[in-house]
């Protein structure tokens, strides 16, 4: 997370590359938020993003929830960070164009999920319980995509796309941060008290019926819009 | 790793994700359907009055005075003009251009109170018409630079319809010297 957002910086302290086109350079004032490498609107959108977006919240909750040791956040953490890099710049940069309502609603569904394998559901009731890293791995390159999506909303430009996307990225990673420092603290607390213990299961079914109603309100969506 | 603290039987699991599914369903149905779609199958939305919030008010009526304006601008070889208007936040403007020949064209604004040389590009690229309209996202002042690097004068039949006022027209210094300025001609520093 930390070498996502050092690489991100470093990129951040080229210069800007100059259009190759007259307008470019002339009106480059002008467009600079949308034609060529815009450090701080791409960080601040992809911050925003995360911090604003509920979804990527709510599964971060789950992935968290029964996660005592320092060591295990960050390296789970770490593990849905590589997982969102990787389908944010691939997609992007291939102009994937997965359908926004689809990802979205596989982004509830891994809500649901965490919150099924977080009441020790694929145990009891599966019989088999996929391995937890994997897992979040592979949910984080689909929160990845849907990050593409968003991003490719606002790129109008090839030009400083690289650089655009990587700033987007260490927003994600800032306003990951920052959600996350916030759940944490919560769950510090929390777990002092006897409540934890009492509620954990019923936290987790209403985290999963977050995740459900996430997943058919963009199903919905995708049959209405798509 | 993780594990339930307590370990809850298969029944409860059970129980529980019938639930999540069930009033998931039901929240669905009864009020995100309602207040995103406008869907409606219970009647529940409109019980609760969230209906009005999936729709989108088709008309927008509008306070200034509405113009129509029709030109013909010249921009001479290797020279620019600039022509913008002074819009209310809110304000709407069809507008509807055609060139002899492709243009550098910028459609920019300007907010009141923005520092000088600070406007922001809505549309920036070369082609010789361009049609649309225009919602002005905040009181300032709003219009297109068109810049002609061909080696021939090019003509703009140029169409406006709607709210705005003070149109206005910038153009090239005769010494061919023409630094880039916002749309109050102070000169753009920040290059």
């Amino acid at each position: 997370m930390l070498a996502m957002a050092g690489a991100a910086l470093a990129v951040a302290a080229l210069p800007a590359v100059a259009g190759a086109h007259p307008m470019d350079e002339r009106n480059a004032a002008f467009v600079q938020s949308i034609d060529g490498f815009a450090f701080w609107p791409f960080l601040y959108l992809g911050a925003k993003h995360m911090v604003t977006g509920y979804d990527h919240i709510l599964f971060l909750v789950g992935v968290i929830f029964f996660l005592y040791r320092l060591r295990d956040v960050v390296l789970y953490v770490t593990l849905f960070t590589v997982g969102h890099s990787i389908t944010l710049l691939l997609g992007v940069l291939a102009g994937l164009n997965v359908n926004a309502y689809v990802i979205d609603a596989i982004i509830g569904l891994s809500v649901a999920y965490k919150a099924f394998e977080n009441m020790g559901g694929f145990e009891r009731l599966v019989g088999y319980r996929p391995n937890t890293r994997w897992a979040v791995l592979v949910f984080g390159l689909f929160h990845g995509l849907g990050l593409a999506t968003k991003l490719q909303e606002f790129t109008v430009s090839e030009n400083g796309l690289v650089a655009n996307i990587l700033s987007f990225n260490a927003g994600v990673e800032v306003g990951q941060i920052l959600a996350l420092s916030a759940v944490l603290l919560a769950f510090l607390y929390w777990r002092t008290r006897p409540s934890f213990e009492r509620h954990a299961f019923l936290t987790n079914s209403a985290l999963m019926t977050g995740g459900f109603l996430l997943a058919g309100y963009q199903l919905i969506g995708y049959v209405l819009f798509s | 790793m993780a594990q339930a603290v307590e370990p809850a039987s298969p029944r409860k699991v059970a129980i529980a994700t019938l639930a999540a599914l069930l009033v998931a369903a039901l929240l669905l149905v009864t009020v995100v359907l309602p207040a995103e779609y406008g869907i409606d199958m219970l009647g529940a939305g409109a019980a609760l009055g969230l209906l009005g919030l999936a729709q989108e008010q088709p008309v927008a009526p509008q306070d200034d005075e509405y113009r129509l304006d029709e030109a013909l601008l010249r921009v001479g070889p290797g020279a620019w003009l600039e022509y913008t208007y002074r819009m209310e936040a809110g304000a709407t403007m069809l507008f509807s251009w055609q060139a002899t020949g492709p243009l550098d064209y910028n459609f920019h604004s300007a907010p009141d109170g923005a520092p000088p040389g600070y406007a922001e590009s809505f549309d920036a690229q070369e082609n010789d018409r361009a049609h649309g309209a225009y919602t002005a996202p905040f009181t300032g002042v709003h219009g297109w630079y068109w810049e002609n690097d061909t080696a021939s004068e090019v003509t703009i039949s140029f169409w406006t319809a709607g709210f705005y006022s003070e149109a206005h027209e910038a153009r090239d210094r005769a010494d061919g010297y023409h630094p880039l300025t916002d749309l109050r001609g102070n000169e753009v520093r920040d290059r």
